[in-house]
């Protein structure tokens, strides 16, 4: 009894979280609201983004004031979204895994530490430093260099990765950066996981004679299972919401889809923040309501993506950093 | 003994106090009581303006410290409507219906800018290729794919156009820049402006592999490394097209002549356009008549509130401004000519002094 106020404190303190995601989820739907009457569901399904004549007058459909000509899809912005984030981890995830075992089992005890907090440095670097990287390094290497090589190999056999490679901003580039994001998240995660294994399971593993490859593949690896997609979860989160690394290497798709894995394309963080300039400039304010429109069903797909995790690890722990 | 060790969080702490300890010393008010600050957003083709402006003024006038940022010119207008910023920089006028919604703002012109259609053609960038608003609007609508397409080939008789596929760029922030281009388009192409129309965005047609990118920075960047592009560039920067070897085109004007933008174009075609400039000074300079008008050129405006909050600031602002419209001030010839501007002709900067006269 005497711990109540400091319990009520917690308590508090525990429930702003919550509230504040309410809040903000309450703000987007409130905000959007004469936007998603305006797009209907055909939202999701088109892919025209046109912001209508701004400088006519405006007239009046479905009951709401908009401009001439204007029409909100974000088909492009999904599929974009989603594309690079799956190439992304399709990159990082065996990078990680691999930086993961070779920081748990692979290293000295004494080297461990040095390494292991580099790796975590590679998470604090802001993400713009890594689009500055991408936007003078990396896109004149993938248009002279990775594009032709993939293209030439893989790209004879799977059409994706054929085809013309373009400027080198693209789809590629952007998951490239993105996976360079992520690694550190997942392979840091994964690698907790692994120093916790308890030293009997692999003592007996060893006992067994399993050598060290088999102990790390297979008694180690899949006691962290639930580990491995948590931290997936957590890196497909970060690779959706990337806002401005993506932004200066994607290319800036408007109005078409990726035909193959150089072609421009665009993602919805990174269409919000480019866009927002010119939605402000909409006197009938309805580009900027379909902007928050896009933030909500951003939202959404990532509050999908922690409920598949949960699903998947077939627990309520999923682990986080 | 045990050492002692931060941990985690407290780590995380102390590198946060750090910082903001930094940045609390770099922007401490060094102010006396009786400075004025003015900041500009907006605009990055007037950016470097007021960036050569700025501490010229303050020589004159340190009391008046003016901050200057380049947002964008919808981030400019958004800004001076809401107060954030006195000075809004923009390419682009306000429409009709947010000077309905906002009558309290002034658009006024501070100087004439043009526009370049650049590309990168291997082989072909030091001529000058010639090019229309209907080959530019088939180009960005996706009707002219390649190079060699008969279309062009008309316009450059004699050229040996490579079979190669255009990489039409496009800028993907709120842009001028776009403005004034799909303006041209606009005006000179009628499909183009029943189909896609104007705006400091707008929705491009797909064309498969076109590019966006960010700021003219991001433009001249893009083209010089993407073979085969094609790209529309704010005139103040001439200087880095020059650096990335990219080919200038001949825009052909409303009388059919082919034409560079430089001071006798320009300033032609701003001639043009004088007379119709109406008191509140919104008016599209592009595709003027003239047989020597060059066809993209725009005002570069100041978009600022009337009622400011204090005297103080209205009279700083009124100085400051009249001192840039001013061929003695800002429009003098060596500002100008180092982002390649044109000055005001006289009855403008007549009108802008006016608009300038109503700040209070």
């Amino acid at each position: 009894m005497t711990l109540k106020p400091f319990r009520m404190v917690l308590l508090l303190a525990t429930s702003l979280i919550p509230l504040a995601l309410a809040a903000i989820f309450v703000f987007l739907v409130r905000y959007s609201w004469p936007a998603i009457h305006f797009n209907g569901f055909g939202f999701l399904a088109r892919h025209t983004w046109s912001l209508g004549n701004l400088y006519a007058n405006p007239t009046v459909k479905h009951g709401q004031q908009v401009p001439i000509g204007a029409d909100y899809g974000i088909l492009v912005f999904i599929v974009g979204t989603l594309s690079t984030s799956t190439v992304a981890l399709a990159i990082a995830i065996p990078v990680s895994l691999g930086v993961a075992v070779f920081l748990a089992e692979g290293l000295s005890a004494r080297l461990r530490p040095l390494f292991s907090f580099i790796v975590e440095l590679l998470a604090a670097v802001p993400s713009v430093v890594y689009g500055l990287w991408g936007y003078s390094v990396l896109t004149p290497i993938i248009a002279h260099d990775i594009g032709p090589a993939v293209r030439d190999s893989v790209g004879r056999v799977i059409p994706f990765f054929g085809g013309s490679i373009g400027s080198g901003y693209g789809l590629l580039a952007a998951s490239l950066v993105l996976a360079l994001m992520v690694v550190p998240i997942i392979a840091a995660t994964v690698r907790d996981g692994l120093a916790r294994v308890p030293a009997e399971t692999k003592e007996a593993a060893y006992a067994l004679g399993a050598t060290h490859f088999e102990v790390v593949r297979r008694a180690m690896l899949p006691m962290v299972r639930s580990n491995i997609i948590g931290a997936c979860i957590l890196g497909l989160g970060r690779a959706l919401g990337e806002t401005m690394a993506v932004l200066m290497v994607s290319g800036g798709a408007l109005n078409y889809l990726p035909n193959n894995i150089y072609s421009p394309v665009t993602t919805m963080a990174s269409f919000i923040v480019s866009q927002l300039d010119s939605a402000l400039q909409d006197p009938t304010g309805m580009a900027v309501r379909s902007l928050a429109e896009i933030a909500l069903i951003l939202f959404i797909i990532a509050v999908l993506t922690n409920v598949l995790a949960r699903f998947l690890t077939g627990s309520r722990n999923v682990p986080t950093i | 003994m045990q050492k002692f060790r931060l941990t985690q969080g407290m780590r995380g702490a102390v590198a946060a106090a750090a910082i903001a300890t930094v940045a609390t010393l770099g922007t401490a008010p060094i102010a006396s009581a009786r400075t004025i600050d003015i900041l500009e957003t907006g605009s990055t083709l007037l950016y470097p303006l007021f960036n050569l402006w700025v501490p010229v003024y303050h020589r004159m006038h340190p009391e008046i410290r003016i901050n200057t940022q380049g947002t964008g010119s919808g981030t400019g207008i958004a800004e001076a409507i809401s107060g954030v910023a006195q000075i809004g920089a923009s390419d682009a006028y306000m429409s009709d219906m947010q000077v309905k919604q906002n009558p309290a703002i002034l658009n006024i012109p501070l100087a004439i800018s043009a526009q370049t259609i650049n590309y990168n053609v291997p082989g072909l960038n030091n001529i000058h290729l010639k090019l229309n608003g209907p080959v530019l609007a088939g180009i960005y609508d996706g009707q002219i794919r390649d190079w060699n397409n008969p279309a062009i080939q008309r316009l450059n008789p004699g050229v040996r156009l490579p079979d190669h596929v255009i990489t039409p760029i496009h800028r993907t922030d709120g842009s001028g820049d776009t403005f004034i281009f799909s303006q041209y388009l606009s005006f000179s192409t009628p499909a183009w402006n029943a189909r896609v129309g104007y705006g400091t965005t707008i929705s491009w047609p797909a064309v498969q592999g076109g590019l966006g990118a960010i700021g003219n920075p991001g433009m001249v960047q893009a083209s010089s490394q993407t073979p085969y592009s094609i790209a529309y560039i704010g005139v103040s920067f001439t200087r880095e097209v020059a650096r990335a070897h990219l080919g200038t085109a001949e825009i052909e004007n409303r009388a059919g002549m082919f034409l560079l933008p430089n001071l006798h174009t320009v300033e032609a075609a701003a001639q043009q356009l004088v007379a119709k400039t109406p008191r509140d000074e919104r008016i599209s300079l592009v595709f003027a008549p003239g047989k020597f008008s060059y066809p993209i050129i725009n005002y570069e405006y100041a978009m600022v509130n009337a009622h400011q909050a204090d005297g103080a600031t209205a009279i700083a602002l009124r100085n400051f401004l009249s001192w840039a419209v001013n061929t003695r001030g800002g429009n003098a010839a060596r500002f100008l000519n180092q982002v390649r501007f044109i000055a005001l002709p006289p009855r403008i900067s007549a009108l802008s002094r006016q608009q300038i006269a109503k700040i209070h």
